[in-house]
């Protein structure tokens, strides 16, 4: 058995602690079933709605703590150099973390979903097996996540000398998650992106059109969330390698934007072909890269490396380094110069955003990019997420307000990407792009204290 | 002999400040190196690189030949490593805990068993297996974490500050048992304050200061080495012109006090060349030994520069 996984079932699945678990999960299925015994269907649809709220207490908000926990409790309990000199692989260490630091969660899970099922069985629901392999895919994906959002705080919080710890990494995921929601649905992301099929999705209601494909909502739902899972899982461990002090060829993380690019994009290509479906890939992409700005360790030693590096031609030693947010980034540009190269640039979608704010928007971000460097590699790098968070809320804002006093529209391209001066929101978009590079750069750049 | 560890040119950069500045040295294989240096001089951070648990922002390490860069993985399957602030799980027994340092750092299954009652008697845990790690004292968890790193039986055994908050008893036991791994030929770097204590066992010594190396590099160590050419002589019955006869003699005086003198052996001569001159002089010897330099006299010198 993976040591890993078994050193976890000792702590979290010992005999006395099962045992507690039966009683409590006996005594909670035995009220109700109790209470709905007069039911006119009977208890058992009472049994698996509370076996429902049971998963998500278990398996979604339990098992997630517990993933993420995993890893933090070790530095904390001060444990974890102690792993990271372990003769085991990052998967078997990968894997032994997320299902034995969440397996008694794990087994009081599987009970509310034995019960969920078995009433849509009984009743002869369609899609009785969709659902209980959806709820699955879905901890599965939270919990994998929750691994890898903590391996991410332990990587930044090692780099900015401090010491990660559950609420900060937990607080950050969400935070960081809740930032890239507002972002997507600002101005330069909600013109007609076509993203209609989205709800039908989320919701699992009728059918989901998908690059000019019809698929039922419940199937499709379940086997995206299956996939996306997979690649959590898979992120999860590629962080692993890293802590064990492996190299990671930047293979997985452009191969994970190209699939996200592609599954976005296929709800954009009913209502506006192949062009939308590039931009809407590429705005996604694109959001990707905040993510990855803000993901990675405040490291311009490595930074430096990966530099002098690829100054250097030595691209095996500057692959291993690249920095995170270059990947889709790049990607972006491709994707928003196929668009251009279908569409014609300048030109308007029946449904889509324009080419040209979508360039202008490529713009911002290369200037966002630039001001989170100039926050994060500063002097006080623990205080840098915070720093540049606060940067691109004035900037956005209060240059917003300064632009449309100096002139409405034209102006505040000047300061947004807006699309009704897109070219004026590119140039402007460069040139403080080039402004908040130079700014960084310096900071990168800095000798250590001696 | 070769070189268990190669350190060369080994720079380490903090956000804010750098902690090691181009550092270099070999360590023997076999030898026991003392890490001596004063807090916040670098020792930590140079063994963790090592370790291959962080990667130096300059220069490279080899540990048995694999660099901690190219080979992490190899390196740390090479080692063990005990940090001075280390954690065990509290809830685990003492056997379990070893159970899974041994299976986690590749003992396999058939061999488990025998590799934890070997551990565990190695530092006097036998009759403790089935213990909760969090019940034991201090000094029997120190001896548990030393259990759980050398259950593998690395080639390399790293210890940073292995004997804080130990009892006089305990520590007696550490220096047994690193003496008792040396012997069987492991290569331990040991860092430590209590510099009388690593007398003991170390064979060599490396002092860091400020993130360099200070005092010109490896030193020989190990009971007291001898310092140069010196000897310490103590007379009896004295003579009043002491000093005189003993410049007649063509002798350096170093130091005179009383009945004792530290003398400095002329180049070429020999311990018992310079005893047969003293007695053919008519001086009574009571006492001739060499000056032994202990790592503390070392260290407070170097300190004191």
């Amino acid at each position: 058995m993976n040591p890993e996984f078994q050193r976890n079932l000792w702590l979290e699945a010992s005999p006395r602690r099962v045992a507690w678990a039966a009683v409590t999960l006996i005594l909670i299925y035995g009220a109700t079933a109790l209470l709905a015994r007069d039911a006119g269907g009977g208890p058992l649809p009472a049994l698996a709605g509370v076996g429902g709220f049971v998963f998500l207490i278990c398996g979604v908000i339990w098992g997630s703590r517990a993933a993420g926990t995993a890893v933090l409790a070790e530095i904390a309990d001060r444990t974890w150099d102690f792993q990271r000199l372990s003769a085991l692989t990052p998967w078997a260490m990968t894997w032994g973390k997320l299902l034995g630091s969440a397996s008694l969660a794990w087994l009081c899970a599987l009970t509310g979903v034995v019960l969920m099922a078995g009433l849509m069985v009984v009743q002869g629901q369609p899609g009785a097996l969709w659902m209980p392999a959806f709820l699955i895919s879905l901890a599965l994906l939270l919990q994998a996540v929750s691994l890898g959002a903590a391996l991410i705080g332990v990587r930044k919080a090692r780099a900015e000398g401090r010491v990660a710890r559950p609420g900060g990494v937990m607080g950050g995921l969400i935070l960081g998650l809740f930032l890239l929601s507002v972002v997507a649905g600002s101005s330069g992301f909600q013109k007609g992106a076509g993203l209609a099929g989205i709800p039908a999705f989320l919701y699992a209601r009728g059918d989901v059109t998908w690059w000019g494909q019809v698929f039922p909502a419940v199937g499709f739902r379940t086997l995206a969330t299956l996939a996306f899972a997979g690649w959590a899982l898979t992120g999860a461990w590629r962080l692993m390698r890293l802590e064990l002090q492996m190299k990671n060829a930047p293979v997985v993380w452009p191969a994970f934007l190209i699939f996200l690019a592609v599954f976005l994009g296929g709800f954009a290509y009913a209502g506006g072909g192949l062009a939308a479906a590039l931009l809407v890939g590429a705005l996604a992409v694109a959001l990707a890269a905040y993510a990855g700005a803000f993901a990675e360790p405040a490291d311009r030693v490595r930074l430096r490396q990966f530099a002098g590096a690829l100054g250097k031609g030595d691209l095996a030693r500057a692959l291993p380094l690249t920095p995170a947010a270059i990947a889709p980034f790049l990607l972006a540009l491709i994707l928003v110069a196929a668009a251009f190269g279908i569409g014609g640039a300048g030109s308007a979608f029946d449904q889509g955003p324009d080419p040209a704010q979508a360039a202008a928007l490529l713009a911002f971000i290369l200037r966002d990019l630039g001001v989170i460097a100039l926050f994060r590699f500063g002097p006080r790098p623990q205080r840098g997420d915070f720093g540049a968070v606060v940067a691109l809320a004035l900037l956005y804002a209060v240059g917003g307000i300064v632009g449309g006093v100096i002139s409405p529209g034209t102006g505040q391209a000047l300061f947004v990407p807006l699309s009704i001066a897109p070219w004026a929101s590119l140039a402007s978009g460069l040139a403080q792009a080039v402004v908040a590079w130079a700014l960084a750069w310096r900071r990168i750049k800095a000798p250590e204290v001696r | 002999m070769t070189a268990m560890i190669e350190v060369r040119e080994v720079v380490y950069d903090y956000p804010s400040a750098r902690a090691l500045h181009g550092v270099s040295f070999d360590v023997q294989a076999g030898a026991v190196l003392a890490l001596v240096g004063p807090n916040g001089a670098g020792k930590s951070t140079l063994m963790r690189c090592i370790a291959a648990l962080d990667v130096p922002t300059e220069g490279t390490i080899a540990v048995a030949g694999l660099d901690v860069e190219a080979d992490p993985r190899g390196v740390h399957a090479t080692i063990g490593y005990l940090p001075d602030f280390f954690g065990l799980y509290d809830e685990l027994s003492v056997r379990r805990a070893l159970t899974y340092a041994a299976r986690s750092r590749g003992v396999s299954v058939a061999d488990t068993p025998a590799a934890v009652e070997a551990a565990a008697a190695r530092v006097q845990l036998s009759d403790r297996l089935e213990a909760r790690a969090g019940e034991l004292s201090r000094g029997l968890k120190q001896r548990l974490a030393i259990a759980q790193t050398i259950v593998h039986r690395p080639r390399v055994l790293l210890l940073d500050e292995p004997a804080a908050g130990l009892d006089p008893e305990a520590r007696r036991s550490l220096s047994d048992l690193i003496l008792s791994l040396s012997r069987e030929g492991m290569t331990i770097v040991v860092s430590s304050h209590i510099l009388a204590e690593l007398e003991d066992y170390s064979t060599q010594m490396l002092m860091i200061r400020d993130g360099a190396v200070a005092g010109g590099g490896v030193l020989a160590a190990g009971g007291g080495h001898r310092d140069g050419s010196r000897v310490e002589v103590v007379f009896a019955e004295p003579p009043p012109d002491l000093g005189d006869r003993l410049v007649a003699l063509g002798v350096t005086v170093e130091r005179l006090e009383g009945d004792a003198a530290t003398l400095v052996l002329a180049d070429g001569e020999d311990d018992s060349a310079l005893l047969a001159q003293l007695i053919g002089a008519g001086l009574k010897v009571r006492a001739f030994q060499a000056t032994r330099k202990t790592l503390e006299d070392a260290y407070l010198a170097e300190v004191a520069r």
